[in-house]
């Protein structure tokens, strides 16, 4: 980071490569953030309401995720 | 049933078991079964799902991401200017050591002894049974356990091939021609 020249042409990058690597680096970041801070938002006592409101989607997309068994890795038997 | 596994099945069915295993998991399901047969260099099936592009690697890398374990890349974060060492350390000062990681519910915990296969995985291996005995073979190959997984349809492993765009008509149709060979 100490090269700041560097960063900006790298973000500004051509290669699909390096962008694509670093939006989808960008992306798990968020996921881990949004489980970390909708975890305790709930350990505080937050509704999915609220947490919902803050995040700007839907009560029934926090819930979705983020209340119990979630992803592609969920059972059905 | 296991009696009329060939030898590359029956490696595939330990494949598996050792797979389940090493991620913690006291359960062998598809996708297990899919590492399993992956697990297999040489064996011509796993040379067909390597063709569609998916290797043992690709398979485990899919398997994390479903599992929300991706690793972070600072490098990568790097390029767009963000300096993921200062995100972890605030990140940690409030909510503690290793809060950016995401711990696998399994993790630590030795799975021992004998694991055993979910609904769906005995399924897949019944219907291997009945693609060998569709195809006259001699016995299920490890081919039939991977024509058994695209049969039963609806596992982790069906998710996977999927996600890395596998087309299971073709997959179905080349392991099928190379059983056959």
């Amino acid at each position: 980071m100490a090269d700041t020249a560097e960063v900006a042409s790298a973000a500004g990058s051509r290669d699909p490569a390096v962008g694509l690597s670093a939006v989808r680096s960008l992306r798990i970041l968020v996921e881990r953030l949004e489980t970390l801070q909708v975890q305790n938002a709930r350990d505080q006592g937050w509704t999915y309401e609220q947490i919902a409101q803050r995040l700007g989607v839907s009560r029934q997309a926090v819930h979705k995720k983020h209340a119990g068994g979630r992803g592609p890795l969920r059972r059905r038997g | 049933m296991f009696e009329r596994f060939t030898q590359e099945a029956r490696q595939v069915v330990v494949s598996s078991q050792d797979e389940a295993r090493q991620l913690h998991h006291n359960f062998i399901g598809t996708e297990h079964l899919l590492l399993g047969l992956l697990d297999q260099a040489g064996s011509p099936t796993c040379a067909v799902f390597e063709r569609h592009g998916l290797t043992r690697t690709a398979a485990v890398e899919v398997l994390r991401r479903f599992a929300g374990q991706e690793q972070l890349d600072a490098a990568a974060l790097g390029t767009v200017g963000i300096d993921l060492d200062a995100v972890r350390n605030s990140v940690e000062a409030t909510f503690g050591a290793g809060a950016l990681d995401v711990p696998s519910p399994d993790k630590g915990r030795e799975v021992k002894g004998h694991i055993p296969f979910t609904r769906r995985a005995k399924k897949v291996l019944e219907l291997s049974l009945r693609e060998a005995v569709a195809m006259k073979s001699d016995g299920i190959a490890d081919g039939h356990i991977a024509l058994g997984l695209l049969r039963e349809g609806d596992g982790v492993a069906m998710k996977m091939l999927a996600d890395r765009g596998v087309d299971p008509a073709a997959l179905r149709e080349e392991i099928t021609t190379v059983l056959s060979a």
